[in-house]
């Protein structure tokens, strides 16, 4: 069973090492893609629910990002509310949007599944191009700022400089990798994989695989609205570019090199995948022929993703194992 | 008052968009029942054929009448050695492996192609005169007519060849039950590679004749994709004529569409179509259930 439970002093030491970084970290844009990782990792762990855990390959996610990111801009833009009401308003929406596609669309599998996904995220894209009277069309919506964070017994707190707001996407990131392992270690989590290896199995135990679908379908597209949220306010500004193809391509990438079915790929998968575009910047165009031709030899050749098993293998077994649960 | 000129026009503009998409959705929908794979990259051979098209004019200064079958000989060169390298492994590979590897090839086609040709739409140069031609008050040109002409053609061409030669038999015995058909005695992997070939050379051959009008660019192929699966799901997945028929009814759709309604929305209208499709018919809009 992959992700078992950490050793105490390991979780201790790379939550310090989180904690820390922007101590560190002196320069501006390190840390600028520190929190884009931050951020990306809770897209990432998102789709990682539906695609590494329930086994479907949902090319909609990015939508749920985009989507996340226009209601919390929206609701910013017309009713001036901060993004601590926006960003919850965001994963509701989203969660909800994710529930009533699900709904028709969770009984269909295979390439059925993938090309409405497809349709869907397109209709999403023109509508975000094209109702200009609500999200003013390719001028998109510009200003978002980071609000202050009230903190009972302190008062306001200022979070909108980098080393500060690192530590709001930190505790994201954090809090999104606690709910998605507690999700995956709990009978749901089970079902998840059930479900994923064999349906027909599931069904025959008492296991609604729709249901179940359901849930990975909907606590992904939160998290991938919650994540669209922090990510318009950071960059300060939301248009219809966040609907193109590469970013889905970008997140597929994150979770399948990262491995796919565990927690810690996907999640480095995203720091990773942030950094490695941003370090060949010098070579823009080089970077995605590199990449796509990363994720076709890894999707044909290493179907467990690069990043898992390269943990599995440098990390001693010992360190990685606190009291190991045998699933 | 509806104008008979104008409606003309648009009818004219969506007939032939309506053969190009045709053209491109014959390949995707001959890849998804022969060998039963979404092929996101397919959209590329047309954008590769359009530049082909673009080099072998321009930088070689060959006539345009041989540029263009010179282009689709080349990516077909191509696509065999994609086949060749890549699809041969997808054979009974899980939806997961193939979509993926699909779109990751269609975005590796595309780069490439930015990396080698640049970013700036290019038209192809051709040596048709550019006075517009009239009939009975709608509008065309030489080129138009060419290329309609053409595309009309290579539809029906690729039609006979399905239906009428020893191969295309073997396709559609390979699409209908591709255990009997090879019990049967034929080769399926040979099948996979002509129906691959044929349909990327169908697509390329689109590109081609159209980047006289629509500027050839890395991009366009993603976009040719989409509206390629469209079509494919409008007219049955594995559909032949499916695909002829909603070619047709999309370019038509989108030509009338974009004149009496809004160019913005005019795209929607086909992926609603295609999720309801999907959902309640995913045998295609033609078929009898």
């Amino acid at each position: 069973m992959p992700d078992s439970k950490p050793h105490p002093i390991i979780l201790g030491a790379v939550l310090a090492g989180l904690l820390i970084i922007p101590l560190v970290v002196r320069d501006e844009y390190y840390l600028h893609l520190f929190i884009v990782s931050a951020i990306f990792v809770v897209v990432a762990l998102g789709l990682n629910l539906i695609v590494g855990y329930v086994g479907q390959l949902s090319l909609a996610h990015a939508a749920f990002f985009a989507l996340g990111a226009y209601v919390s801009a929206l609701l910013f833009f017309n009713l001036k509310w901060s993004m601590w009401i926006g960003m919850p308003a965001a994963a509701i929406v989203t969660a909800a949007v994710a529930f009533a596609l699900g709904w028709v669309i969770l009984r269909v599998r295979g390439h059925r599944f993938v090309i409405i996904t497809v349709a869907f995220a397109e209709i999403m894209r023109l509508v975000a191009t094209n109702w200009v009277d609500l999200t003013r069309g390719f001028m998109g919506l510009p200003g978002l700022q980071i609000p202050a964070l009230y903190v009972p017994g302190i008062g306001a707190v200022d979070v909108s400089s980098k080393e500060r707001f690192y530590y709001v996407v930190l505790a994201a990131a954090l809090l999104s990798f606690y709910i998605c392992y507690r999700l995956v270690r709990s009978s749901v989590g089970r079902a998840f994989v059930l479900v994923r290896e064999n349906e027909v199995l599931a069904e025959s135990l008492g296991i609604s695989a729709f249901r179940t679908c359901m849930i990975a379908f909907v606590v992904g597209a939160a998290l991938a609205g919650t994540a669209g949220a922090l990510y318009g306010h950071y960059i300060g500004f939301v248009s219809p570019d966040l609907f193109n193809f590469s970013y889905i391509t970008i997140m597929l990438i994150m979770v399948i090199l990262g491995g796919k079915g565990t927690l810690i790929g996907p999640a480095l998968g995203a720091v990773v995948f942030t950094f490695l575009p941003e370090l060949l910047r010098e070579a823009s165009y080089y970077r995605m022929v590199i990449f796509a031709s990363i994720l076709v030899i890894a999707t044909l050749f290493m179907p467990r993703g690069i990043i898992f098993p390269l943990v599995e293998h440098l990390v001693p077994r010992r360190w990685r194992k606190g009291h190991d649960r045998a699933a | 008052m509806l104008d008979l000129a104008i409606f003309g026009q648009h009818l004219l503009n969506g007939v032939l968009i309506g053969c190009a998409y045709a053209l491109i959705a014959i390949g995707l929908t001959m890849i998804f029942g022969v060998m039963n794979i979404a092929n996101f990259a397919h959209g590329e051979f047309y954008m590769m054929g359009g530049f082909a098209a673009f080099y072998l004019v321009t930088l070689l200064k060959l006539n345009y009448f041989i540029a263009l079958p010179l282009a689709v000989v080349l990516v077909v060169v191509l696509a065999v050695a994609i086949q060749q390298i890549v699809f041969k492994r997808l054979r009974d590979a899980p939806v997961m492996t193939t979509t993926l590897v699909t779109i990751g090839l269609s975005i590796l086609l595309e780069h490439v192609a930015l990396l080698l040709w640049g970013p700036q739409p290019q038209v192809i140069p051709n040596p048709f005169p550019t006075r517009p031609l009239s009939f009975f008050g709608i509008y065309t040109t030489p080129l138009y007519l060419f290329s309609m002409a053409v595309t009309a053609a290579l539809i029906v061409v690729g039609h006979l060849l399905i239906q009428r030669t020893r191969m295309g038999k073997a396709m559609r015995a390979t699409f209908q039950n591709r255990e009997a058909a090879a019990l049967v005695g034929v080769r399926i992997d040979r099948v996979y590679l002509y129906a691959f070939t044929f349909g990327a050379a169908l697509a390329a051959a689109a590109g081609a004749v159209l980047g006289g009008f629509i500027p050839v660019e890395p991009t366009m192929g993603g976009v040719a994709t989409l509206k390629a699966f469209v079509v494919v799901i409008l007219g049955g997945m594995g559909s032949f004529v499916g695909a002829i028929a909603g070619g047709l009814l999309l370019g038509l759709a989108e030509a009338l569409g974009a004149g009496y309604f809004s160019t913005g929305w005019k795209d929607a209208i086909g992926f609603f179509a295609v999720i309801l499709l999907l959902l309640f018919r995913p045998e295609g809009l033609f078929k009898r259930a």
